[in-house]
């Protein structure tokens, strides 16, 4: 509950349109992508400019009222959930794009810009802006950057991380910091930018953003190969990037995605494969044309049982966007979706799928695995039904002896989606309990009240 | 544990299947599609937010409550989002089927009930009564009143609705149920007979447009049989939350089609066949699956089935015009029926076919939403007509009689040049009498 006061301040600060309260809009503010998980907050607001998170920031510190940012709410690590109650603050009415710099090849917006907004106005000015993940459509840029999430084209381009220059954003005692900016080198102190970027709104609220930009490629090849067994398609793997070709995308999906998706887009996808890759080399004509000659032959060493050229750029886009949608569509076998976000160094990418295999075998559970498989970053997804708790229990001993062991092949138990709530035990497996210390030291330094997006990433001490 | 059925706050008549709520992943891949949603950035107007509010009730966690009431009526019911979904969640369905829970769970006042039981149970399912209904307004239209009224803003001084009712009323003629004969002949070598059904506001508002539908199909080869009896498909019905009358009105009709000897069902209105096809699921409760199915797969939407059979283009005559198209929700997302119509238009000689932005877009007609809601409506009108203005087409060409109504409206009231047509009348004007 929030105190009276602190609702009339609110109030008056925001005004009233700002503000939601009703049982039906709390329920469904909640929640984001990540299976399993949601709470109600105790109040909503919708701030319009970075004044009014200011204020609500205030308000919050003076009455110790936790904070919970949100963009669209399609996190898959429980993020945006407010599991303290308290307030969600919305941040996808702050939706303009203030600037597109030519100049200096950048863009400035607020935070809840639709990712796919800016990508389509830097488009416009003959500008390209990579960082595209799953949900690109409706996830917003203040989520990306606070989750630093990642895409199709991160092989390549790397993730949102790489493109951040400059960010405004509000912390917990009320203050603002701009930290960054436009210039291309920037040694000055401390780099608050990177430590902003990925701290899931543990640290601050971020309003506005400046992204890098840069020329797109003027050329794209894009290829679909099909495997008959899993294994092998992880090698083709291995041995394109030993081969120094650098694809823009290298996307996997085994047999149980490719049958998902097909049921949903139906453009002939081969139904009896156990895998495909989608590989798309992009740049300049000469490099397109050479890369593409060098993949073909390595898929033909390889055995690849089929490889196919997309038409056009059209055709291209279309086997984009179905790829887009594997995570979704995986979501129609099943009530419930258990989806990692296990990523391992790529030498090791062809021994992960044997191990994901071994383990649905022995976990007797139904998996569909599709990933960024150029990234060694793969999504292995339980297909299961939160009501079967025998079933729920399988899936977490599957997830914990998959973690184990692509942690001790020097992997990570969070390629893109972020710790959140849901991987909480799972960091301190990865960096150790003295490093979770340190978190926790940088987090108070920035937020000494713990009233930041209170709960995620690392357990409050003594939980 | 097996799963189980979950009730909660619904009635446990015409209640969403809880299976079917929590097949939702909440990805919110549906909120870009969704107009009511981009309309207010309110996640509780969005499919992903109704979905959860569905969800919540099916689980005890809410009652069935005015909030629930307002979303049932406020989705515009497009079915945008069903095609959004990769997880196969139909959202739409969902809020549809909670309109009858609104029927049963919030009463309404004494007199509105009663006006609602008259138009739905004994004026819509009666084809006879609704021709009668439209004699006044016929008048109103040959008599000058019509012209009268509009001229002398009278209407501006009651409610909205009732103004824009009015303007949207096209120039009535009389219905076309009563003058179409049992049965009309192919012309030319002969490729099949089809059933027409004939939708009660094409025969009542658009008679011109269905006579057209019939000589194409005729003039296309195909013989045209249109039994008398058949009753309205049970949109209107669905769509207000009666879902019992539904039943019985899909009854007759489905026992009425099926008895005939034909290759399909057609019918050139998006929202009967959207309601047709639908049939099997109203009727899931009957034993006689196969004959559900077997209907089903009877049912066509002209394009769907002119493009099945490949139009016959030799005899058409050029038609020297660029057309844009506007899709019928009912039509793509509720049918996925999204291509053929494009395919039709090319076909015809001469014509430079404009492809629109947001083509799939709902228009704010949506039933009775362009009524009930008209501010909403008219934002989601000008988003259309915006992008039906850039295409600098001179014609726009629909295919289903509510966006037709709201479409011809909006188009006047903003001053612009271009006619609407059903796609049939289109291909009327290329087909030789």
């Amino acid at each position: 509950m929030i105190a009276q006061d602190a609702m009339q301040q609110l109030e008056q600060a925001l005004g009233k349109e700002k503000l939601v309260t009703a049982r039906e809009d709390l329920l469904v503010l909640g929640y984001d992508s990540t299976p399993g998980l949601h709470a109600t907050p105790d109040l909503v607001v919708y701030p319009t400019c970075t004044e009014d998170v200011v204020k609500v920031v205030e308000v919050a510190r003076d009455f110790n009222i936790p904070l919970t940012p949100r963009g669209s709410a399609t996190g898959l690590s429980g993020g945006s959930i407010p599991i303290n109650g308290g307030i969600v603050i919305c941040l996808n009415k702050m939706n303009r794009i203030l600037e597109i710099d030519e100049e200096n090849l950048t863009a400035t917006c607020e935070a809840g810009v639709v990712t796919l907004d800016l990508f389509n106005a830097v488009a416009e000015k003959g500008l390209f802006y990579p960082p595209d993940p799953g949900s690109q459509k409706i996830s917003t840029l203040a989520g990306n950057v606070m989750e630093d999430a990642g895409g199709l084209r991160g092989l390549k381009y790397g993730v949102t991380r790489d493109y951040v220059m400059a960010l405004t954003c509000v912390l917990a005692d009320g203050s603002m910091i701009s930290t960054g900016g436009k210039s291309v080198k920037d040694v000055a102190g401390y780099a608050f930018k990177d430590l902003l970027v990925g701290s899931e709104g543990t640290l601050g609220i971020v309003t506005e953003i400046t992204v890098k930009l840069i020329p797109p490629p003027q050329t794209k090849q894009t290829f679909l190969a099909y495997f008959d067994n899993i294994r092998t398609a992880g090698e083709a793997v291995s041995k394109i990037i030993a081969a120094k070709i650098i694809p823009s995308t290298m996307e996997i999906m085994d047999k149980a995605t490719i049958n998902c998706v097909e049921d949903y887009v139906g453009i002939g996808l081969p139904r009896q494969m156990a895998a495909l890759l989608l590989i798309e080399v992009d740049g300049h004509p000469a490099v397109v044309a050479e890369e593409a000659e060098a993949l073909k032959a390595i898929l033909d060493e390889v055995k690849a049982a089929e490889v196919h050229q997309a038409k056009d750029a059209q055709d291209a886009m279309k086997l984009a966007e179905a790829r887009r949608t594997a995570l979704s569509a995986l979501a129609r076998v099943s009530p419930t979706t258990l989806l990692e976000d296990a990523t391992v160094p790529r030498s090791k990418l062809a021994d992960t799928f044997t191990l994901i295999e071994q383990l649905t075998e022995k976990y007797q559970l139904t998996v569909g695995t599709f990933g960024h498989a150029g990234d060694g970053n793969l999504h292995p997804t339980v297909l299961c039904d939160e009501r079967n708790e025998d079933e729920m229990k399988r899936a977490h001993a599957f997830y914990d002896e998959l973690y184990e062991q692509v942690l001790a092949w020097g992997g990570t138990v969070s390629g893109e989606h972020g710790i959140g709530i849901a991987k909480k035990g799972y960091l301190a497996k990865q960096i150790g309990s003295g490093g979770v210390e340190v978190m926790r030291r940088i987090k108070s330094a920035f937020d000494p009240q713990g009233i930041m997006n209170p709960g995620k990433i690392f357990a409050n001490e003594g939980e | 544990m097996a799963a189980q059925q979950t009730c909660g706050n619904f009635t446990i008549l015409d209640a969403p299947e809880y299976e079917d709520v929590l097949q939702c992943m909440r990805c919110g891949f549906c909120l870009p599609t969704c107009p009511t949603f981009v309309l207010t950035g309110r996640e509780r107007s969005s499919p992903r937010g109704r979905v959860a509010l569905a969800r919540a009730v099916s689980e005890g966690k809410l009652d069935f409550n005015q909030a629930m009431k307002e979303e049932a009526f406020f989705c515009l019911d497009c079915r945008a989002c069903t095609t959004a979904c990769p997880s196969g969640v139909k959202a739409g369905e969902v809020m549809e089927v909670c309109r009858a829970q609104v029927h049963q769970q919030i009463p309404a006042p004494k007199w509105q009930g009663a006006l609602r039981n008259l138009v739905l149970k004994k004026m819509v399912p009666n084809p006879g009564l609704m021709e009668t209904s439209m004699v006044p307004a016929r008048l109103y239209q040959k008599l000058g009143i019509q012209w009268l009224v509009r001229n002398s803003k009278i209407l501006k001084l009651g409610p909205t609705w009732i103004d824009k009712a009015e303007g949207m009323l096209p120039e009535l003629h009389r219905p076309l149920r009563p003058q179409l004969p049992d049965l009309s002949l192919a012309q030319g070598e002969k490729r099949g007979t089809v059933a027409f059904f004939l939708g009660c506001v094409m025969t009542l508002l658009y008679p011109e447009v269905s006579r057209q539908t019939v000589k194409v199909l005729n003039h296309q080869g195909f013989d045209v049989i249109t039994p008398k009896e058949q009753k309205c498909c049970g949109a209107p019905h669905l769509t207000e939350g009666d879902r019992e009358t539904t039943r019985e009105i899909a009854a007759f009709n489905l026992d009425l089609f099926l008895d005939l000897d034909v290759d399909a069902i057609v019918t050139d209105c998006a929202g009967c066949g959207a309601a047709l096809k639908e049939y099997e699921e109203i009727l899931a409760e009957r034993k006689d699956h196969e004959r559900l199915s077997l209907f089903h797969q009877k049912i066509k939407d002209i394009s769907e089935f002119l493009c099945e059979r490949g139009i016959r283009t030799e005899g058409l005559k050029p038609v020297d015009k660029s057309v844009t198209y506007h899709e019928p929700c009912h039509l793509c997302h509720a049918q996925g029926i999204s291509k053929q119509p494009r395919e039709l238009i090319k076909a015809i000689p001469g014509v430079d076919f404009r492809e629109m932005k947001e083509a799939s877009w709902c228009c704010g007609s949506a039933a009775t939403f362009s009524l009930k809601f008209t501010d909403e409506s008219q934002k989601i009108l000008d988003r259309k007509l915006e992008n039906v203005r850039k295409t600098e087409a001179e014609i726009l060409v629909t295919a289903n009689p509510g966006c037709h109504l709201q479409l011809a409206w909006g188009l006047r009231e903003a001053n612009m040049p271009q006619p609407v047509l059903h796609i049939t009348e289109l291909l009327g004007l290329a087909t030789p009498d």
